[in-house]
């Protein structure tokens, strides 16, 4: 019998296989080795060592792309831990227009990223920008949206909690959804207040859904690009060039392949260390 | 005071409802103003004259047909697909008992945290040495390649009882139709949630095709719109109406899919980020 339904699963399983091994889990081991190959899209692939990846250590432009990466990162994060938890309680109350307000705050994430980064440079502009105009009617100078090296990667910063809010918060709802009444019922009979209801109970038991939504973040921060070509493409300077935008020039512009497989392994390397290191703290937090 | 805190909460909702939907109206509103109207000062949210000259000039200017096109065909064949192939390779993960079993879904798995960028100079290699660039196979087959919906799916045939197949089974019905007649039917939700989720990935996604087809004709929706911008084309004769009418349009297919599956949109999110 298990022979047999090897052979059928064999069959059932081949076509979504056949697929995954070409288009996914080849590519992803193949990038490993020609990182350590010298190769232009021009001339013969070479053997260079680690040279590639010493290359990395020493490359400016990477050590900024790592860092505003991080920086994109520390700027969403609390935001989109905060803000979509209190989204979340909010339209987990009773009241109309709920799944209204559930519905409308998803939309953003639906939309094609790139179009959204050019719906939000029109708003970002310096001249004709609604923002700036509403800015200036309350008596301020306006903002450099985009094209301050120091305030562009908050102002992208903004777009990414704006899409990814409502993602979060149905997360977040479905946390709330899932504790337990009788855990509120109790503390309700103990005399809890609302607060302390909040502190006690909600929080720890939304800490599952929270770990999700801090690796979701690490995730999509990593991948950044759609937006930011869009809207700045790295600049003004350096200040909002992330990893993925410098890999697509050094590969698709400049066409050194070599060193854009380092820049892909790096990539990967960091998601997994920092998911790592994400998960670990949490789980030791447990333990206390 | 308990009526005061009952309107405070739809006040704030409906401030929250307009902070997401004020880029899109915008959008909206400038994309039907004459060109000369757009910058003017103070920007009005009521045209003075609404025009769709914005949206002809687009339609005139860019092969942006083409690129609706193309985006439908590769969007829809992909989703297509992956119906198709994930759901035959989660049933068999799910309900057969074979050996390598977990071996298979534990490297499907692992790639859900591998995302294309970090494979796609391999990927592109490939692409061009079996001359898949600027084809529609070139964009649609790595995105068949894909993993939540084998998640989604496997877990979903998990959770469905053994008994209508143990009865199918002793009254001699071939796999393939317990497959296709009994199962399928039954996980109309899950495979909702999937071509929702895969539909709108496959229309928005962005770098891949960028790669891939570099022939202007070919080009899928976000690929071409994001010429428009200045960052992106410093040739570009930049115009805010035309780019604005070029997303508006873009955008208008998403939002009636989703609209019309957004409970299983939810749905979706949640199953899948609670379980991963």
């Amino acid at each position: 019998m298990k022979r047999k339904q090897g052979r059928i699963a064999a069959l059932f399983l081949l076509p979504y296989m056949i697929i995954f091994i070409i288009f996914r889990l080849g590519p992803s081991i193949a990038g490993l080795f020609i990182g350590f190959m010298d190769w232009n899209l021009a001339g013969i692939p070479e053997f260079a060592g680690l040279d590639n990846f010493k290359r990395l250590f020493t490359d400016e432009y990477f050590m900024i792309a790592l860092w505003n990466t991080f920086k994109f990162f520390l700027l969403t994060l609390p935001p989109l831990i905060i803000l979509s938890l209190l989204l979340a309680i909010l339209l987990n109350q009773k009241m109309r227009f709920k799944s209204v307000g559930r519905v409308v705050s998803i939309i953003p994430y639906v939309l094609i990223p790139a179009v959204v980064g050019i719906m939000w440079s029109w708003m970002y502009d310096n001249n004709f920008g609604i923002l700036n105009y509403y800015l200036k009617k309350l008596g301020s100078q306006g903002v450099p949206w985009l094209t301050d090296e120091n305030i562009a990667i908050i102002s992208i910063s903004i777009v990414v909690i704006w899409t990814y809010l409502g993602y979060n918060m149905v997360l977040f709802l479905a946390g709330l959804q899932g504790i337990p009444r009788d855990l509120y019922e109790a503390a309700e009979m103990d005399g809890a207040t609302r607060i302390q209801i909040f502190f006690r109970i909600t929080c720890p038991m939304l800490k599952p859904v929270a770990s999700m939504v801090i690796t979701l973040t690490l995730v999509n921060t990593v991948q950044l690009f759609d937006q930011i070509y869009t809207m700045t493409a790295g600049g003004p300077g350096t200040s909002t060039l992330t990893m993925v935008q410098y890999l697509y020039t050094t590969a698709f512009q400049n066409y050194d392949l070599g060193y854009g497989s380092a820049i892909e392994v790096a990539i990967l390397v960091i998601l997994i260390l920092l998911i790592g290191i994400q998960n670990k703290i949490l789980k030791n937090n447990d333990g206390d | 005071m308990k009526k005061l805190r009952g309107s405070v909460k739809y006040i704030v909702t409906i401030l929250i409802c307009i902070v997401f939907l004020f880029p899109i109206a915008w959008a909206l509103v400038c994309s039907v103003k004459p060109e000369t109207d757009i910058t003017s000062y103070p920007p009005k949210w009521i045209p003075d004259i609404a025009t769709l000259s914005n949206y002809t000039q687009v339609l005139e200017r860019y092969p942006y047909l083409s690129w609706m096109k193309n985006s439908l065909i590769t969007a829809v064949t992909g989703t297509v697909l992956i119906l198709i192939l994930s759901s035959l390779a989660a049933y068999a993960l799910a309900r057969y008992r074979f050996r390598g079993r977990k071996i298979i879904y534990g490297t499907i798995v692992a790639m859900l945290l591998i995302p294309i960028q970090a494979y796609m100079i391999p990927l592109y290699l490939l692409c061009s040495k079996i001359g898949l660039l600027n084809t529609y196979a070139g964009i649609i087959l790595p995105s068949v390649a894909n993993v939540t919906s084998i998640f989604i799916l496997t877990s979903f045939f998990k959770g469905l009882p053994g008994e209508l197949e143990e009865a199918a089974r002793i009254d001699g019905c071939g796999e393939f139709r317990i497959f296709a007649q009994i199962m399928l039917p039954l996980s109309k939700p899950a495979l909702s949630t999937v071509t929702i989720l895969t539909f709108i990935a496959n229309w928005n996604s962005f770098l891949w095709p960028m790669i891939c087809i570099r022939q202007d004709e070919l080009k899928t929706l976000p690929v071409g719109i994001a010429q428009f911008m200045g960052s992106v084309n410093s040739n570009a004769q930049f115009q805010y109406g035309t780019s604005l009418a070029g997303c508006c349009m873009a955008v208008i297919p998403t939002l009636i899919v989703f609209l019309i599956l957004q409970k299983h949109f939810v749905e979706g999110i949640a199953s899948s980020g609670i379980k991963g």
